[in-house]
């Protein structure tokens, strides 16, 4: 009833959207345009065999209170690992862990160097301006490590002509405010870009407590009666401000030059179990971190070749601090830990053609780590005080060179030979080797197989966090396969339907995990062998179903099986031959979009199979996390004045208000609404 | 081919590929009905655990509780329990009896009067069940991060803490607490108070994690009187049958502030509160869970093996009990009536660990596998 009467007001907020659109000149204008289907011939020679998804502003700027994780849940094969609302999230990229899954902002890793992964929840969907995911072997063309694949994200020129400004407000369920400001100035030469996003809500949404009771006694303290409480969501609020500032100049001689710095100020409480029996106003748990980025980039561009640099530093200082009450008002520290990291980034790289069959590149990208870490204060026992911590450098290079060859227009090839170095640890050779043709011009019909060498080093937590951290720890390594067929069919103005199938297998030796030891704390070591498979399913359908309507829909279903193949632990372990833990066997997305006019309604749907939460996958109460399905949908409306073009969008997210969890004990919000309004004034 | 040409987006269309219109329409409409069947999907997803289910254990003799920590920071701790004579185990008994769960970490158990009271670390509670029914009776709740918990009486409890420098007083008839006793020289942040064993008036409590300290407490005053200094890290206490306290050590850590030392099994007497006995292992050992037999006049230990000693012996065993077998013992108990030695096994700490059960002459009786990282025990 109580989610009834949310859905009318829901209707009744959208309600004056619809008289205000009465009122107005009805510009008819297309909410989306319907892409081009690419000729084969001109599939582009740097892309040979390359599995790749790419996320189109449409899904990127869809609103502005998304991270890239969300982007990623209901638009991509990987799994994200969601500790709740804006709260950590990883990924899992076909059937990997976190940390093999290697994350550059243009063209800057921004892999936590400590940790070796990404929290894609401090990354919003807003500041990034193109997305692509490069699956498993493709990542060597960028990269090294990603064992799993890669995440690139890139920020682009506005191309605005003169002052542009646009700002968009959400407010939505619990108390939550995203706002979002984008100055823009642009000339023939220069453009220049400043985004602003500030989002913040106490987070307290209400869900049932399915993990505990609460108990009801009678004056001697005998239970006599238990429920399951409905609870709000404790110590989850958050405070998340980012600032990104963007240069770029274009001398329209063959040289570009760009200047992007973006700031990260978040403060996250870190949200209470659901089997936590505390009192929340006596614990304070809070993560808070600052982080800067920033890039300098050249590229000087000829008819058959390019050259380009690029210049980078990074800062990030995090904070995690436990306290709790001790009665008096006075919070003290149960943990009070800090870290800072330091980094300096440069690359070079290279592009020469000859003719149109030949492409060569080469590459060289450093990355200088300058790590401090305070884990915890001690009092010795001579009675001084001292820190639990690590404090170390560690550079990171990798090189690359490539040859790519077009024999003939059907036919492509590719050989990417790369070589890393972690402080002074070398790996061997990295070769990937890939292989396009077309099989049929009807359909454009192509295939694509490849084949890699790949090399993860442990993070600097894995081989120095204190205590526990092991120098002993070798690289994982693996190699990948991949193999695929594409097609793309279209008629002008009218649709294209594009889809692709992949069957990749992965085989990971080596494979790090931490485990806890007789002394207390845990300790990484080189424990599994990894089998990871399976298949990659995209689809893509644009239709202009008349004049008015317009329908895009886009579909991804994966299959990914990975499966521990390492020796066993003990006589009893039986967790080999089983799948990884958190690693869901099936994922699928849908995404539907149907616009008429200036409206556009947007149906997101995904889904996850069953993830077992113990290795031997045994089926028990805490065994497994139920499978998931989720539902979100979103109402936009463009309206064109003389003065500003304006939008009205509201958003319900979890649409059919599911109790359920992404990660035992994390509880995820029920039904929740948000509504955002656009402003984009015309000079 | 130029490289702006190549960097764009391809910009023509296919032209030759003739579709009409009713193809489309129909192929959407095909598609649709395939969405809709997709979203039929939506309401399958349960987090519910169902019913409670009765148990009734009152008539068997003996019966092993096990503590199944579980990992830290997912709440799946469980609670198993195991009837020696038919050798049957029945796992998380806490849930299914009570149809929620344990917790996050569940650390100890110990029972008084027909009531178990199970701590669950990092769920800040300790709950009371029955130990026949294995329902819950009660909680006590907003602890920091409790340990242990030993019974003064019965209206006075101790709960030792990590990241605390506090014991906190509790009444168990009221599931409150009472009070705290402050420990000195601790700080919040490195506080640690570990087990804890009564003589006369007494308890004794060992400071774990970067402490090396045996402290006395007088429970009539609720306050620290004394301390023994011992060696890095001891990680557990027992009291023997002369009224001897055991505690081991485990030299704290390579790279260590607090240091990193050979871990020694230290042999204190009671009466006087000073060190007996110290019996140095080698340099990077990591003994732990020193316990005792029924008579209490044999004590065991995990060093890699399982070791067993005479607690009047003057030298540790040159051969162990039970030897290393492929894998890293977690936890450790012997059976008070029986002398039966019961073993655990966490495998890779993220799957059912194992518990061996040995008989007083080291020969395996029986194997069964109970929940995540199986740490500790109590008899019924």
């Amino acid at each position: 009833m109580l989610e009834m009467k949310k859905l009318y007001l829901f209707l009744l907020i959208l309600l004056p959207f619809v008289t205000i659109a009465q009122e107005v000149e009805d510009e008819i204008k297309w909410y989306f345009n319907l892409p081009e289907v690419p000729i084969y011939a001109e599939r582009p020679i740097k892309e040979i065999g390359v599995q790749q998804t790419r996320m189109d502003s449409i899904v990127l700027k869809e609103n502005i209170a998304l991270s890239v994780a969300d982007i990623l849940t209901f638009n991509s094969s990987i799994y994200v690992k969601n500790y709740g609302r804006a709260t950590l999230s990883t990924v899992a990229f076909r059937g990997t862990s976190a940390s093999h899954t290697q994350v550059s902002w243009n063209g800057m890793k921004i892999n936590n160097p400590m940790l070796g992964m990404t929290d894609f929840s401090m990354i919003p969907s807003y500041f990034v301006d193109d997305a692509m995911l490069l699956h498993g072997t493709s990542s060597v063309n960028e990269t090294g490590g990603g064992l799993g694949g890669s995440v690139k994200l890139s920020t682009k020129p506005a191309q605005s002509d003169g002052f542009g400004l646009q700002y968009v407000q959400g407010i939505g369920s619990f108390k939550t405010f995203d706002e979002f400001l984008r100055i823009t100035y642009g000339n023939e030469h220069w453009q220049t870009s400043t985004r602003v996003v500030f989002s913040s809500s106490p987070n307290d949404y209400k869900y049932r407590n399915h993990d505990k009771k609460e108990n009801i006694y009678d004056e001697n303290m005998n239970i006599i009666g238990q429920y399951y409480p409905i609870e709000r969501n404790r110590s989850g609020a958050f405070k998340d401000f980012h600032f990104l500032q963007e240069a770029y100049y274009n001398t329209k001689k063959g040289d570009k030059f760009g200047f992007n710095a973006w700031y990260i100020n978040s403060n996250r409480e870190l949200a209470m179990l659901t089997v936590d029996y505390g009192d929340d106003t006596d614990f304070d748990n809070r993560q808070r971190e600052n982080t800067f980025r920033s890039v300098m980039s050249w590229d000087h561009i000829k008819e058959s070749w390019k050259l380009g640099t690029k210049a980078g530093y990074i800062y990030t200082w995090m904070a995690y601090d436990y306290k709790r009450d001790l009665g008096n008002g006075i919070m003290a520290h149960m943990t009070h830990s800090r870290s800072k990291i330091n980094t300096f980034f440069g690359q070079l790289d290279g592009e020469y053609y000859i003719g149109d069959k030949w492409l060569f590149t080469a590459n060289v990208t450093a990355h200088q780590h300058f790590v401090e870490s305070r884990d915890k204060s001690i009092m010795q026992i001579d009675g001084n005080e001292a820190t639990v911590g690590y404090h170390k450098a560690r550079i990171e290079l990798t090189n690359s060179i490539s040859a790519k060859w077009r024999p003939v227009d059907r036919l492509g090839l590719s050989l990417v030979i790369r070589e890393e170095m972690f402080g002074n640890e070398w790996t061997p050779i990295i070769p990937a080797f890939f292989i396009d043709g077309v099989i049929s011009e009807k359909g454009d019909v192509v295939a694509k197989a490849s084949v890699s060498r790949n090399y993860r080093f442990p993070s600097l937590n894995d081989l120095y966090f204190m205590p526990g951290g092991n120098p002993d720890l070798k690289s994982e390594s693996g190699w990948t396969y991949d193999a695929g067929l594409s097609f793309a069919l279209g008629k002008n103005e009218i649709y294209s339907f594009s889809g692709s199938a992949t069957w990749f297998e992965s085989y990971i030796s080596d494979w790090i995990i931490w485990l806890p030891t007789t002394k207390g704390f845990f300790s990484p070591d080189n424990i599994k062998d990894v089998h990871a498979y399976g298949i990659e399913l995209k689809g893509d359908l644009d239709v202009a179903l008349s004049k008015d309507w317009k329908l895009q829909l886009d579909g991804t279903l994966s299959w990914t099986p990975s499966i521990n193949e390492g020796e066993p632990r003990s006589p009893a372990d039986q967790s080999v031959g089983k799948q990884l833990p958190y690693v869901p066997e099936y994922s699928s997305t849908v995404t539907g979009r149907l616009s008429w006019r200036t409206w556009s309604f947007l149906y997101k749907w995904c889904y996850y199979s069953e993830r077992y939460t113990m290795s031997s996958n045994d089926i028990s109460l805490t065994g497994k996390l139920p499978q998931y399905f989720m539902s979100n949908i979103a109402l936009e409306k463009e309206i064109s004045f003389k003065w500003a073009d304006v939008s009205f969008k509201g958003a319900v997210n979890n649409l059919f208000n599911e109790e359920y969890l992404s990660v035992l004990s994390r509880p995820m919000p029920g039904i929740n609404f948000e509504i955002f309004v656009g402003i984009t004034p015309k000079w | 081919m130029n490289i702006s040409q190549q960097s764009t987006v391809n910009s023509q269309q296919i032209s030759t590929t003739i579709i009409n219109w009713q193809r489309i329409t129909s192929f959407t409409q095909r598609l649709l009905s395939v969405v809709c069947c997709l979203l039929s999907l939506i309401s399958c997803m349960e987090w519910d655990y169902g019913l409670e289910e009765t148990f009734d254990t009152s008539a068997s003799g003996d019966g092993l509780f096990i503590c199944n920590e579980g990992n830290f920071q997912y709440g799946n701790a469980t609670l198993s329990y195991y009837n020696p004579e038919t050798k049957v185990v029945e796992n998380e008994v806490f849930y299914r009896a009570n149809a929620m769960k344990l917790g996050d970490v569940a650390q100890s158990m110990i029972i008084r009067d027909s009531i178990g009271w199970v701590v669950v670390n990092n769920s800040h509670v300790i709950f009371a069940i029955d130990i026949n029914t294995f329902k819950e009776v009660g909680r006590i709740t907003n602890l920091t991060s409790p340990r242990y918990i030993h019974f003064v009486s019965d209206e006075k409890a101790y709960v030792t803490q990590i990241w605390d420098n506090r014991i906190f007083i509790v009444n168990p008839k009221r599931y409150e607490i009472t009070g705290y006793i402050d420990v000195p020289n601790m700080t919040m942040e490195s506080g640690s108070t570990e087990q804890m064993v009564q003589y006369g008036k007494y308890v004794y409590v060992n400071c774990w994690s970067y402490q090396n300290r045996i402290l006395k407490i007088d429970s009539e005053t609720d306050q620290v009187v004394d301390e023994l200094v011992v060696g890095i890290q001891p990680t557990s206490i027992v009291m023997d049958c002369n009224n001897k306290l055991w505690t081991v050590t485990d030299g704290g850590y390579e790279g260590s502030p607090y240091g990193h030392e050979a871990p020694s099994l230290y042999r204190i007497d009671a009466e006087t509160f000073t060190i007996e006995k110290q019996f140095e292992f080698k340099f990077g050992d990591a003994p732990s869970e020193v316990q005792l037999n029924g008579a209490k006049d044999k004590l065991y230990w995990i060093n890699d093996d399982i070791w067993e000693m005479d607690v009047t012996a003057d030298r540790v065993p040159v051969r162990p009990f039970i030897p290393y077998s492929e894998t890293i013992y977690y936890g450790l108990t012997v059976c008070p009536r029986s002398g039966d030695v019961y073993v655990a096994d966490a495998i890779d700490y993220v799957q059912q660990g194992m518990i061996y059960r040995y008989s007083k002459e080291g020969e395996l009786i029986d194997e069964f596998y109970v929940g995540i990282i199986p740490g500790a025990f109590c008899w019924k």
